[in-house]
């Protein structure tokens, strides 16, 4: 809990008591990210951040942010955009809300995390297609293949053996032809 | 001399769809009263001011902003369902009110404005889907009204039932007070599961046992039915033959030995005659008043932050046993039990814990595979599954 008000911190940790989670307070004030064991989840009482602060620079860590908004002046709500908060509560705070605030965080932490390793493997796949091409080539020149049937080999062996394209297309490459395998498990 | 009295509001619908249980809650209330206000070893006394909602739940609202405006109350006991618990929160919190509230619910709530005497879901449901993994089956057949009540015991009992290895067989829903239930007791005819959850509610599911057991009378089928909710006053509307076997988890039951409970059994009696049984929810609201009537005694007043600090952890040997509010949630430590209806629409207790337990609203001290035993031996039905599936999501 990154947060300055004694009543708010007091309320909040008798919810997540309940919630059987265990909390540790912070002051806003403090400038680099505080130190210690790795945590699940971020409360940041946003009205406790001077607004000139770079609000990434701040608060660079990974666990998501469940940001707490008194005030709604779009400065102070471009300023939290940029701490991409994975969910948040309105001031004045009550016992209910914050379950449903943690519940959606967590959620949307895990997404994120999901959506970045599809996208990394998206990128890799991109990556690759420079290699990929030049093994089909290769396949092409040497077994006298259209692309079609070139791509469709390379795609078939592949799958033999339990890699991928990517994977058999850069071992091409580099053996100058098709690699002789004895085990047919990548 | 006459007592000071205390102005008391008790939110109650007298019709709608759950009058019945409503009705119940309000004469235990002023029994209670009747009983502090006549006690030498009470200063106070308490005014009833009664609102009826008519299960209108806008109209909960309006009730209680009327009581605490124009009544001028501290302290209102009442609601039986969650939608109207809901409506009424946002006021007594705004207001700096508290409300007793006597229904068992889902949980999932802890607002400090609500002292929680009813059970919480750890209370109830956690003790239930235990005792249907040990004794009965791990598969399981539900049914009950399309609200949030059963919404929330579906997905516990899912998610008990799934990490034990069993599986949820069906999850069928009707609308609340819906009594045309011949298509699902066809259904639970032909499949023939285990076991049967019922987490209807009033008049369906009156409905749904009594055309049950006539069905399996007829199929010769023996189902086993489990409930967190039927009470003695219900089992005499469905019937004694019909409700027999039941089997049903509660923190309070007529049938519960203890000094006080015969004694506040003799007093019911007395009072609303000797064909009228206390109920769960009743016996709940009694327990209400004489936890604010002790908690104000023991303040000197009845402010409620005052009334609130002299509640938490002080000890009321109730009908039930002893209850007291857990001040870190506001609900209550309660003895879980189970029973079984047996003919004559009275429970016979098999099953209660050692001692008062925890209330756990949030169920974070649920430990899944602690309740997941799974049954080992003599049951057909667990022992044709192999028992790798219960590595299976």
């Amino acid at each position: 809990m990154i947060m300055r008000d004694e009543r708010e911190i007091a309320m909040l940790r008798r919810q997540f008591d309940r919630l059987g989670m265990t909390v540790t307070a912070h002051d806003p004030a403090a400038v680099s990210p505080p130190p210690g064991e790795p945590v699940d989840v971020i409360v940041l009482d946003a009205d406790s951040v001077p607004i000139k602060s770079d609000s990434r620079a701040l608060w660079k860590v990974d666990a998501p942010i469940i940001a707490l908004i008194g005030t709604e002046t779009p400065s102070r709500l471009k300023w939290l955009l940029d701490l991409k908060p994975a969910s948040f509560l309105i001031k004045p705070l009550r016992s209910a809300g914050l379950y449903t605030a943690l519940v959606v965080a967590l959620d949307c932490a895990q997404r994120r995390l999901d959506e970045a390793a599809h996208l990394e493997r998206l990128e890799d796949r991109i990556r690759s297609r420079r290699v990929v091409f030049a093994a089909v080539l290769q396949m092409m020149r040497g077994h006298d293949l259209s692309e079609a049937d070139a791509f469709s080999l390379i795609r078939q062996t592949a799958m033999r053996h339990r890699t991928t394209i990517e994977q058999l297309s850069a071992e091409i490459v580099a053996a100058g032809g098709m690699p002789h395998r004895t085990s047919r498990t990548a | 001399m006459k007592k000071p009295s205390i102005p008391l509001g008790l939110v109650f619908s007298q019709s709608g769809p759950y009058a019945m249980m409503a009705g119940e809650m309000q004469k235990s209330a002023l029994m209670a009263i009747d009983e502090i206000n006549r006690s030498p070893e009470f200063d106070f006394g308490f005014a009833p001011c009664l609102r009826d909602p008519r299960g209108v739940v806008a109209a909960y609202h309006t009730a209680c902003d009327d009581l605490i405006r124009e009544e001028r109350v501290d302290h209102i006991v009442g609601c039986y369902t969650s939608a109207s618990r809901k409506q009424v929160i946002p006021i007594v919190e705004r207001t700096e009110r508290l409300l007793w509230h006597p229904a068992r619910y889902e949980g999932f709530e802890s607002s400090e404005n609500v002292i929680y005497v009813g059970a919480a879901p750890n209370h109830t449901v956690v003790p239930l889907v235990r005792h249907m993994l040990d004794h009965i089956s791990s598969d399981v057949f539900c049914i009950g009204s399309n609200y949030v009540w059963t919404w929330e015991t579906n997905r516990v009992i899912r998610e008990i039932v799934t990490s034990a290895g069993g599986r949820v067989l069906a999850e069928r829903l009707l609308e609340l007070g819906e009594t045309a239930i011949d298509h699902i007791v066809r259904e639970v005819i032909d499949r023939r599961p285990p076991v049967v959850f019922n987490t209807l509610v009033g008049e369906s599911s009156y409905a749904f046992v009594r055309v049950l057991h006539e069905a399996t009378t007829r199929a010769g089928l023996t189902i086993p039915m489990l409930s967190c909710s039927l009470c003695e006053p219900e089992l005499k509307l469905i019937g004694s033959a019909a409700s027999a076997g039941c089997i049903t988890s509660s923190a309070y039951f007529e049938s519960i030995a203890g000094a006080e409970n015969r004694a506040f059994v003799a007093r019911w009696k007395a009072r609303h005659g000797a064909d009228s049984n206390p109920s769960v929810d009743g016996q709940s609201t009694y327990v209400c008043v004489m936890l604010l009537a002790r908690a104000i005694r023991r303040a000197g007043s009845a402010d409620v932050a005052a009334v609130r600090r002299a509640a938490a952890n002080h000890r009321y040997d109730s009908p039930q046993g002893p209850v007291w509010v857990d001040p870190d949630n506001n609900h209550c430590f309660l003895t879980p039990r189970l029973a079984r209806v047996v003919p004559g629409c009275q429970f016979k207790i098999f099953w209660e814990a050692d001692a008062p337990e925890r209330p756990d609203p949030y169920l974070s001290r649920l430990d899944l595979a602690a309740v997941g035993t799974r049954l080992e031996k003599s049951n057909d039905a667990a022992a044709k599954r192999p028992t790798h599936l219960r590595l299976v999501k």
